[in-house]
């Protein structure tokens, strides 16, 4: 039940509601949404509500952020504009774009979110080496 | 490091060329009892190959020992997969092919758009693998080997023929009363310990009987067993000179339900790359109740609405889906065939539970391993009486049909007589014949495990027996007589048995000679014959 309620929310937070429908800001939708639980005597399960909307955002972010990791922080740069043409061409925005370092990559990039993963490091392609040479 | 290995990192160092192509990846978001769930993947198929990434945020020395090796050689630390088994709204959920334990919250999963394969060909003969077709027989990985798609749909109606090559079991009660023919599918149903693996295990040592060109391709499947009892058979099978032409999958009780479920399913597409060329193969599915119990464990933790007896819905459509793949084919599709032996364990002799009535219904004969004869010292413990082979008999050979054409029903009159004969005192003359015929015909039903016999001393055998050769030797003596009547006949009359073997009849001609060799046999073994009762 609660997660209906908070998936019911989500929509609301992201505007993802048909025609005809919109226009209810989030901060009325669940003041109206409290004051109905309210009035049925189910304000208990407003606290699950929120939990339950915490973890559809967790997700929900998490499928739309993309996180450019690099070995060292002067290679972001570099990474940077490498990483937008790969974007341009997933039709991902730029704007999700979080970077993180990762000093296991040892040199190149990794780009991972909304379900793609573009592995440019060093460490893919000597694995990949090393992988070939010891198949057999 | 040697030179070797060197010199190939040079030469894959100067052949690579860099790409930037994305992959389509999914994240784990909860893992436990060999099922994961995955969020995204959300253009991944049903029973696609995903692969976990276990190289993120570790060193290029630990990846290496992650993932280090490729598949193949079906060591430690090759890369783990997982097959999809539900599409979901917000995600997919999939089965662990490998070590759970090796998956954490949060890993990557990554799409490879393959559906799952094994490697099958004739380099497969002679070697276990395990449920994915990847050698765990320390012999190393397959070099040429063509990848078969374990879900496959069978052939039509067209595709296929009627049922009309036997395959020789060696085992007189089965090739006599319930005759195989390549492309049946036969089942071997008993409680435990009444010897039905014994019987799987005899009918692929009896196919080194059979021409080379036209010698079936066996393939055993061990579902659920013990390491040990596998390790038994692979050893009893090399003793026996029948290894070479076969393929042992094993899936036993340690490995995860998934890769339960899955192996008769690559061992019957292992055998589908031989009956594509023409060839004949037997599989033996040992068996297929824990199967089935792989596959209850697997779709409860799937989520998936429990039947009855907490089995899924779609159990009947698993079995059903594996076992009409066993096909005779037509010659324009090149006459290969796949003969199936699946093995259910009854529990306390109920052959009415939903398992065993639903791989009844599928197959096309059943033969019944009953406690009670096993324990009255007859083996193999087939129950003749409630045994059926429903196409068989169209592949009998005519010699063997001349000789067995009214066992079954001595047999059924003699068991009717038999309790009777607990209380009736005095019998006439001809019940007690009657009888004595049949103990007689009994003892030479029976036979020791790993024993197959050809064909022809098959037919010699029960021509002896119907003829009442063993009228007059004591029924205690009766198997001891049989052996020696086929050495006796092995030594002296191979002429009679290659023609009996060369024309698949009993002619006139044969029977005579065979009269003849029983007169001279009684000569011969006055000893056996001296103390009837």
């Amino acid at each position: 039940m609660e997660t209906a309620y908070a998936q019911a929310l989500w929509k609301i937070v992201k505007g993802d509601l048909p025609a005809g429908r919109q226009g209810m800001t989030p901060h009325k939708a669940v003041e109206a949404l409290r004051e109905v639980l309210v009035k049925d005597g189910r304000e208990i399960l407003l606290s699950r509500i929120s939990k339950a909307f915490e973890k559809i955002a967790t997700r929900e972010l998490a499928r739309t952020q993309l996180t450019l990791s690099v070995a060292r922080e002067k290679d972001e740069r570099h990474a940077k504009r490498e990483v937008k043409k790969v974007l341009e061409k997933l039709h991902l925005n730029e704007k999700h774009l979080v970077t993180r370092i990762d000093p296991h990559l040892i040199g190149g990039w990794r780009l991972e979110g909304a379900e793609h993963l573009v592995d440019a490091s060093f460490k893919k392609h000597l694995l990949s080496i090393y992988n070939r040479a010891t198949a057999e | 490091m040697n030179n070797t290995i060197v010199e190939k990192i040079i030469q894959e160092i100067e052949k690579y060329t860099p790409t930037h192509e994305g992959e389509h990846v999914g994240r784990v978001t909860a893992v436990g009892d060999g099922v994961v769930a995955i969020d995204g993947l959300s253009k991944a198929v049903m029973s696609e190959i995903i692969v976990f990434e276990e190289t993120k945020g570790k060193s290029l020395k630990n990846s290496m020992s992650a993932q280090g090796r490729s598949t193949s050689g079906g060591e430690e630390h090759s890369e783990l997969y997982g097959l999809i088994l539900n599409l979901e709204e917000d995600g997919v959920r999939a089965a662990v092919l490998g070590d759970t334990a090796r998956v954490m919250d949060g890993m990557t999963v990554k799409s490879t758009g393959k559906i799952l394969s094994v490697p099958s060909g004739d380099e497969l003969l002679g070697r276990v693998v395990n449920a994915l077709g990847e050698p765990i027989d320390g012999k190393g990985p397959f070099k040429n080997a063509t990848m078969m798609p374990v879900e496959r749909g069978s052939y039509g109606v067209i595709d296929r023929k009627s049922v009309s090559v036997p395959l020789q079991t060696g085992i007189k009660a089965i090739d006599a009363l319930i005759p195989i023919g390549r492309g049946q599918r036969e089942l071997i149903i008993g409680d435990r310990g009444t010897g039905k693996t014994s019987v799987a295990i005899d009918t692929i040592i009896n196919q080194r009987n059979e021409p080379k060109e036209t010698r079936p391709i066996c393939i055993y499947v061990a579902i659920g067993q013990k390491e040990s009892k596998t390790a038994r058979i692979v050893a009893q099978l090399r003793a026996e000179n029948a290894f070479d032409y076969t393929v042992v999958v094993d899936a036993p009780a340690s490995a995860p339900a998934a890769l339960q479920f899955l192996a008769p399913f690559s061992g019957v597409a292992m055998g589908e790359y031989f009956m594509d060329r023409g060839r004949d193969v037997l599989i033996i599915y040992d068996d297929l109740s824990k199967q089935a119990v792989a596959y209850r464990e697997i779709s409860l933790l799937l989520r998936r609405p429990p039947g009855r007896e907490a089995y899924p819905g779609d159990i009947f459509y698993l079995h059903s889906r594996l076992l009409e793949r066993a096909a005779c084919l037509s010659k324009e599709k090149g006459g290969g065939s796949i003969t199936a032996l699946p093995i259910i364990e009854t529990q306390d002799g109920d052959v009415s539970g939903y398992i065993p009535t639903n791989v009844i219904s599928i197959t096309d004969g059943q033969m019944f391993l009953i406690s009670e004869l096993f324990n009255k010292g007859i083996r193999p413990a087939i129950d003749v009486g409630i045994s059926v082979s429903r196409v068989g008999s169209a592949a009998q050979t005519k010699s063997m049909k001349a000789v067995a054409g009214g066992l079954k029903l001595e047999l059924a009159q003699f068991r009717e007589l038999e309790a009777f004969m607990q209380f009736a005192q005095d019998l006439d003359k001809a019940t007690a014949d009657r009888i004595a015929s049949g103990q007689r015909m009994v003892e030479v039903l029976k036979q020791k495990n790993g024993a197959p016999i050809p064909l022809e001393l098959q037919v010699a055998v029960l021509y002896a027996a119907g003829k009442q050769l063993f009228i007059q030797v004591p029924v205690n003596r009766v198997t001891e007589a049989e052996a020696k009547l086929l050495a006796f006949l092995g030594g002296q009359f191979s002429e009679t048995l290659a023609t009996i073997k060369k024309s698949n009849q009993l002619s006139d001609e044969s029977k005579k000679q065979l009269d003849h060799a029983f007169d001279e046999f009684r000569l011969a073994h006055p000893e056996l014959f001296g103390e009837a009762k």
